[in-house]
Formats: C-alpha cells, structure tokens, sequence
C-alpha cells in the first residue's frame, strides 16, 4: 500500500504549484550562483598575489589576537557577532578592569594610556607590526584567558576559541596554492570539490524552502475538507504519513540532482581536456550526505508543526530556524567549522584540508538531523493517528464549544 | 468612514492580533541577538533592512486569510461594499500597524544612542516593508495560496543576503547599509504596485469562480 | 460476526457539555434513520461509529468489533461527512483510485470495482472530470461511491440529500435503498420526506438523548387520529394557531388550508386525516417539550 500510495502522492505534488515554485527557485539560484562558475585552473608561478591563508600557528594567532584586544581596549567597546548580527559591547568598570589584567598578563600592557600609544604607533607604522605577547606565556594560558574574554563580552567577540583560530591570516606563497590545487584534483578529483561548493548554495536554500511544501501538503486535506475522508480509512496513520514525507524528500531531491548533473558536466569537459580523472558519483555523494538531512529535517518539522496546528505557523519556526543558522554561519564561510549548524558552509571549491579535519563533526551533523527528522516523522504520525481518533481538537466545533463552556 | 473603521475594527479584533502579537515578539527579541545600541549609521540600516523589515511579511499576506474558505468569499463579494474595499481597508490599517511598530522601534534605537537620518531611516524601512509584503500579496493572489504568499518574499530575501544585488538591481533591499537611498523609491513603488495588482487578482479570481 | 451496530449507555461530552445522553440502539441490516434538530447529536453519534471520535462513556461495537480498535472499524466502514469534498484538481477516477489505496485495495480490485461503481452511480461518462467541475449532485453521488468502495460492511451518511434538487434527491435516496440491500446504512437528516421514502427503522435524537427507537409505521401509528385540516378565514388563522401545532397551511385567496394537530376532535369543520412523518415528528418533539398540541 505504501508504494502505490508513494507513487500518488509523487504525483499530486507535480501538480502543486508550491512544488514547481520550488523548482523555479532552485533553477535560478543556480543559474545567478553557480551558472558562471568557471573550473580553476592550476596556479602559475610569479603571479603577484594567491590569495590569504589562515595560519595554525599558535605565535602568529596569539600576535594577531592580543593586536584586536589591544585596540578594542583602548576603544573602549568591542564589537561581537553572537547571531551574525553585529553587536556593539561596552564594558562596566569592572569588566574592563578585568580586561585590562587580563591584556596585562597576555601582552604587558600595563594602561589604558599605553594601548592608546601602541595603537597610534601602529597607525603610523608602514607594514604590519604585530603585538609581541608578554614573556613565558603558553599557549594554553593565552587560551584560557581568550575564553574568558569572550565570557565577559557575551559571546561572539573576536576572541571565542572558533574566531581567534582564524585571526592570524597569511599571504599564501605559491607552493602553499599548488599544494591545494593538488588537493582539489587529486584528493577531490575536481568534482568532489565543485559538489562542495554546489551544496554550500543548495543548502542555504533547502534550509528553508521545504518547510513550504510540506505546509502546503499539510493544510490540503484541510483545505479540500478530505480530513474525515482519510481518517476513515482502513490505511494506517504510519503509511499515510510516510507516504506523504517520502514523495516530497524524492521530489525535492530530484530536481537538486538534475541541476547538479549541469555543473558535473562542466566538470567533465574540463577535466577531459586536462587529462584528470574526476569521480562521477561526486556531487550525488555529496548531495545525498549532505542536502538530503538538511531536506528531511526542514521537511519533517514542517510536517509536524502543520499537522499539530492546522496553521502555517511552522513558516515562521523554519523561518528563525534558519535565520539564525545563516547568520551564525556567515564566519565560517570557507568551510571546516560546521559545528552543529542547519546550513554547514563551505563557500569554495578549494580547502580540502579544512573539510578533511571537520568531516568528523560534519558526519556528526548531518546523522543527527537525519536520525532527528525519522523521530520528528515517527512523532508526525502519532500525531496524525491521534486526531484520527478525534484527540488533539482537530474538530473546530468542539473547541469553540469546550471555549464556551469554560 | 464608519464603515472602513468598522472592517478594520474587525480586522483588528480577529483576524490579525496573532500577527501583530507575532511580529512584536520578532522586535522584542532582537536586542538577545543583535547591537541595538551604539550604532553608527551603516550598522543600524542593517539591523532595520535585513530584521526589522521582515515583519512586513508577517503582517501584510494575511490579509486575504479570512476569507480563504470560497463559501465565505462568496458571501462577502456579494455584499453591498465591494471585496476589494475590505482589503484596502484591511492593508492599508496593516501599513499603519508596521509604520507604528517601526516608528517605535526606531524611537529606542535613537535613545540607545544610535546615530542615523531617523525620517529617511523610517521611510526607506517602511518601503522595504511594503515590497516584501507587496510580493506576498501579489503571489497569494495570484497563485490563491498563503504558502505561496510565504515563500516569495522569503525566497527574495534570502536571493537579496546572497549576492543579490547583482541581480535585483534597483529593487536590491538592503541599499541603505551600503549607503544608498534610490533603491527605496523604487522599492515603494513596486510594493504598491504589487499591493494593487495582488488585490485585483484576488478579487477578479473570486468573481471568476463565484460564476 | 453480527451485522449490527450496538450502542449501550452512551455518554457524549464536549468539555462540560453533554452531546450524547445514555444512548442505547441496536442497528440491523437496512436502512437506518436518524432524526433530529439540528445540534441533536446526529453527527456527534455517527462521528463515533465511524471512530472519528472517542466515546466518552459506554460501548460502540460495529459488526462485533469495538469502536477502541480503530484500525478493525474502519475496514468495515464507509462515511461520507456532511459536507463532503475532494481535492478539487484530481479527475473523478483519480479521486476514487486514491481513496482505494488509502482503503487498502489491490490495483486489480480498484480497477474492477471503480468503473463499476462510477456506473452505478451514473457518473461514467464524468470520470476524466476534476472534482471542482461537478455539480452539487455529482460530487454527493462521487462521494457515496467513494464510501462504498471497499464494499463496507456499514455505511455511515451525513445529512447526504441537504442542498440537491428533488430529482437528484430522489436518485440519491433510491441508490441507497439499493445499497442497503445487503448491508447497514445508517442515514442522518433533518428533512423527513427521506426518512418516509427510505426507511423502515428510525431513532429520534433531541438534546442527545433518543426520545423515539422503532418502525417508521409505528411512529405514524402514534399520531393516527390526532391529525386534523380545516379550511378556515384567513383572520381566524392567528387563533388557530395559538390554539394548536399547525404543520402545513396553503393559502387561497382569503382561505386558508390548514394541517394541525389536535389531542382530540377540533371543531366541526375540521376533517380527521391520516398522519404522515412529518405529523408525527413534529408531534413527537411536542410531546417530548412537554407542551400538550392543543
């Protein structure tokens, strides 16, 4: 029953206008974003710039880090982004005390008066000068004290242990570029790096989009007065409501591996002329493992909030949800800090190295949302099985009456 | 006049308070998540462009919500005052409603200190407003559904954050942080444009299927 | 396994409200009328049978199966809801072959029983139509071959003949009958000429409780001799009524034709007649307000 009633609702959602709606948006989001997308070419030597690094090096980070502190001391406020949103800090008498300790025992700066005097040396200075950090200091300790700057700001601040590992950037030389372009064509054979890249702008998107559908769906029955219909049916609450979120994961999965097929393509003709071998199955590796959970997830919860309230509101929940996660995520744009992120970034074809050592968490991740959105389906259909019964006050008559009684 | 007063007495009596009570929340919220205090001018556009302004959206593609059901749109076109009137009537009292939201919000930013054009600040907001309301409008009239009415504006929001102003050109929302002001123009224009052709959609749709 | 529908001691409530009062029926094979005002309880009793609502006191077995076991119930039940609808952008067929697999039938069944039925209710000639191009009678007649689909052991219709013209009304009613050759079909209305042509058995609900439980002729037989029409002067009419319960009345010219009832013999010119439905449910409700007819 489950397949037959899998292969209807495929295709009563061709026939909604959401869905095609949908489809229209993905299309132009990859036509306007990855449409121009050229293939990189390997780097030449003596070209005049190959682009910033960020360098792991914990002298070159603790530098970098105590130079923002200093100055931001000296300020006297300090800017953080605890949702993306840039925030403006100033600090009680205390707090900045505290800081100024603080500042003293990282880089020895004793006043406020002698930050004010490096701050202006620096402005004066030619090329870049960095802070030398007070004598003995570890590692370890410039870490703990970075935390509890960052506690004292509220979060957010240049000093978080994610921030201040990307505080110290390098001019990459012409070997560290041809190190990563061996990275993208031998460890991603091209295409692993482009089906990336692809699922960066996928993802931004189905993070949200999905949750239409789904409502859509959702408030159909209700629209078309098929509620009593259904539920008097013989057809378990389970398959109607797996059914439903099957069909809808197929077909918004579907037309997100037709558009990547376009970009492999371009992949193909290059990688052809340049004699490199890429994987064929990339970008459907990729899209499956990385888009289809962020798809079941916004999907699921759409499901359940509708069936639960008979509303649109779960528009305004994917909504936040998502809001939040961009603009949380718009720091680590180059990838390798996924975190627990809704839309993990990686806005490059490049940086294998950084996907290589988050792949753990971005696994992690994904299996969560995953594993999340069955439960969430699991949950959809008790739900479903409930106002079946009559549970739940689905029966706008009785509540108004229960209202009035009480 | 009494009349309009009385649709929208109902208006506010039942059909929009959890919007409203929606979209207060969204303001209430945001000092937990962003700078609303200190703020040069850039930063403060920001705030108002890419947050504030999205309560638009909450408010304006209700308004043809009540009468979803065909039986009661019916009903209501066949009435003395023409189906078109209420809307107005309705959008119009929800523009009022944002423009009161904002002038307050904006109030508290200016007391935090922010510093920023406040009237410019406020009429280039309340146009973003009325655009992305506008689109939801327009697309529920058109395609008869709320949903739809959600994911236009919300997709063109999320095309604005990435990169759009390459492709939206004079209609890209988030002008005033970059420093410019005649996108707002012709954002408001648009928006009543949408505003119209929305209304006139739905209500031709209803006497088309009431036939 | 009994074909009958018991319903022992059924409470209904909704918060503090009490839609259901003590209701006990046993339904057998045929057609079976419910009747009552509107807010009686009609649909609240019918939402029960078909498990779309959980009793609150007392038992609901459908053919042997207790309405607890959902799942059981509805294999044996069809329901067609008061205000019956479909999506509106399938085709006739496509409507029907959904509610098949929802009911659990083989593609092999759907493709035998659906152009059957389609027949039976004379909708063939309609199949490739969408749901929103039919008329008020079509889809009424689309929703009845949808609720006997899976060949339900119990069919449970709402109020089915409100809003159609008589002759569809007539057809609806006689496809019924045929339906309920074989089976329970369980009919809620408010407009007694359906129950006259359909029904042998009936309930009478009022503020939930049966006030009547038997043959249609037996409801009649209680009213015989209390059914009088008297042509009368159109002043006198106010008195008349005043005096008695009047059911019908035809105005001519500055005559009236008046139908009342009447505990014992009106006045001379009043003539005896036979009492119809209508005469004894109204007489009934009289009855059960306390208020004497006369």
């Amino acid at each position: 029953m489950l397949g037959q009633l899998f292969i209807k609702e495929c295709r009563q959602t061709t026939r909604s206008l959401i869905f095609w709606l949908i489809v229209l948006i993905l299309v132009w989001i990859y036509a306007s974003q990855l449409g121009e997308t050229e293939i990189k070419n390997e780097p030449m030597p003596g070209q005049e710039s190959y682009g910033l690094q960020i360098s792991q090096d914990p002298e070159l980070i603790m530098r970098s880090t105590l130079k923002l502190l200093t100055e931001e001391y000296f300020q006297g406020n300090y800017t953080t982004y605890p949702v993306g949103f840039y925030k403006n800090v100033t600090l009680n008498e205390e707090e900045n005390r505290r800081i100024g300790e603080i500042l003293e025992a990282t880089a020895g700066i004793g006043s406020r008066e002698e930050a004010g005097r490096m701050v202006e040396a620096w402005y004066g200075a030619d090329s870049e000068i960095c802070l030398e950090p007070a004598e003995g200091l570890t590692y370890d300790q410039f870490n703990r004290l970075m935390d509890e700057v960052d506690g004292i700001l509220g979060g957010g601040s240049s000093y978080s242990e994610q921030k201040r590992r990307r505080n110290a950037k390098v001019p990459m030389t012409y070997e560290d570029a041809v190190e990563e372009y061996r990275e993208l064509i031998e460890e991603d054979r091209l295409t692993g790096g482009y089906a990336r890249m692809f699922c960066d702008y996928m993802g931004i998107f189905l993070g949200v989009l999905p949750v239409f559908l789904a409502v859509a769906r959702g408030l159909r029955d209700r629209r078309a007065r098929m509620q009593e219909l259904i539920y008097t049916r013989k057809c378990s609450s389970l398959t109607v409501i797996t059914s439903r979120y099957l069909s809808m994961i197929v077909m918004l999965t579907v037309p997100v591996l037709a558009l990547s097929m376009v970009l492999l393509q371009k992949c193909i003709i290059y990688a052809g002329a340049a004699g490199i071998g890429v994987d064929m199955l990339a970008f459907v590796k990729y899209t499956c493992g990385w888009l289809l959970p962020s798809i079941m997830i916004v999907t699921a919860l759409g499901m359940l909030l509708t069936e639960l309230t008979n509303t649109a509101v779960a528009v305004l929940v994917q909504g936040a949800w998502w809001f939040i996660a961009m603009f949380t995520g718009i720091h680590s744009l180059g990838g390798g800090q996924y975190g627990w992120s809704l839309v993990p970034r990686h806005n490059t074809e490049m940086n294998w190295q950084g996907f290589h050592d988050g792949f753990g968490q971005l696994a992690a991740n994904r299996a969560f949302y995953a594993a999340a959105a069955l439960v969430i389906v699991a949950l959809t259909a008790f739900v479903y099985s409930q106002k079946r019964k009559g549970k739940l006050g689905v029966y706008g008559k009785i509540l108004a009456n229960r209202k009035n009684e009480s | 006049m009494e009349r309009y007063w009385q649709i929208e007495k109902m208006n506010l009596k039942y059909h929009i308070p959890v919007h409203v009570f929606v979209s207060i929340l969204m303001l209430l919220v945001s000092p937990l998540f962003m700078g609303v205090a200190n703020l040069g001018s850039q930063d403060t556009a920001k705030v108002l462009e890419m947050y504030v302004a999205l309560i638009g959206i909450v408010l304006l593609p209700p308004v043809f919500l009540p009468e979803q059901e065909h039986n009661i749109r019916d009903l209501v076109y066949t009435k003395y005052l023409n189906g078109s009137t209420v809307y107005l009537v309705r959008i119009f009292g929800n523009i009022l409603l944002l423009g009161i939201l904002l002038g307050l919000y904006i109030g508290m930013l200016g007391l935090n200190r922010c510093e920023f054009p406040a009237g410019r600040y406020f009429c280039g907001t309340l146009a973003e407003m009325l655009f992305l309301g506008g689109l939801g409008l327009f697309f529920y009239g058109l395609c008869d559904n709320l949903v739809a009415g959600y994911m236009l504006p919300i997709a063109y929001y999320i095309t604005a954050m990435g990169g759009g102003e390459k492709y939206l050109k004079m209609f890209y929302p988030f002008s005033m942080a970059g420093g410019s002001y005649g996108e707002k123009i012709w954002l408001a224009v648009g928006g009543v444009v949408l505003v119209g052709a929305g209304v006139w959609l739905r209500c031709r749709r209803g006497r088309k299927e009431s036939q | 396994m009994s074909a009958t529908i018991e319903v022992k001691n059924l409470n209904q409530y909704y918060g503090k409200k009490q839609a259901l009062n003590d209701v006990n029926l046993t339904i057998r094979t045929g057609m079976f009328g419910l009747l009552g005002r509107n807010g009686a309880g009609k649909t609240t009793l019918m939402k029960v049978i078909a498990t779309l609502l959980p009793r609150s006191e007392g038992e609901v077995t459908v053919c042997g199966k207790s309405t607890l076991k959902a799942p059981e119930v509805r294999r044996i039940v069809g329901y067609l809801p008061q205000d019956f609808s479909m999506y509106p952008n399938m085709s006739v067929y496509e409507a029907m072959d959904y509610m098949g697999v929802l009911s659990g039938l083989s593609r092999e069944q759907r493709r035998q029983r659906i152009p059957e039925l389609l027949l039976r209710v004379n909708l063939q000639d309609d199949r490739r139509k969408k749901v929103r191009a039919l008329s008020g009678g079509m889809k009424r007649r689309l929703g009845i071959a949808q609720a006997i689909l899976h060949d339900p052991e119990v069919l449970i219709v709402d109020e089915p003949t409100a809003g159609l013209d008589p002759e569809e009304r007539v057809r609806f009613r006689n496809l019924l009958c045929e339906i309920a050759e074989d089976r329970i079909v369980i009919l809620s209305t408010h407009i007694v000429g359906d129950i006259e042509a359909t029904c042998e058995e009936i309930a009478v609900l009022d503020g939930g409780k049966v006030i009547y439980r038997g043959t249609v002729a037996d409801l009649i037989a209680m009213t015989e001799g209390r059914v009088y029409s008297a042509e009368i002067d159109k002043r006198e009419l106010d008195d008349l009524k005043s005096a008695y319960v009047v059911t019908s009345m035809l105005t001519l010219g500055n005559h009236v034709m008046v139908r009342f009832l009447a505990e014992e013999f009106p006045f001379s010119s009043a003539k005896a007649c036979e009492a119809g439905v209508e005469d004894a449910y109204i007489y009934l409700m009289q009855k059960e307000r306390g208020e004497s007819v006369c």
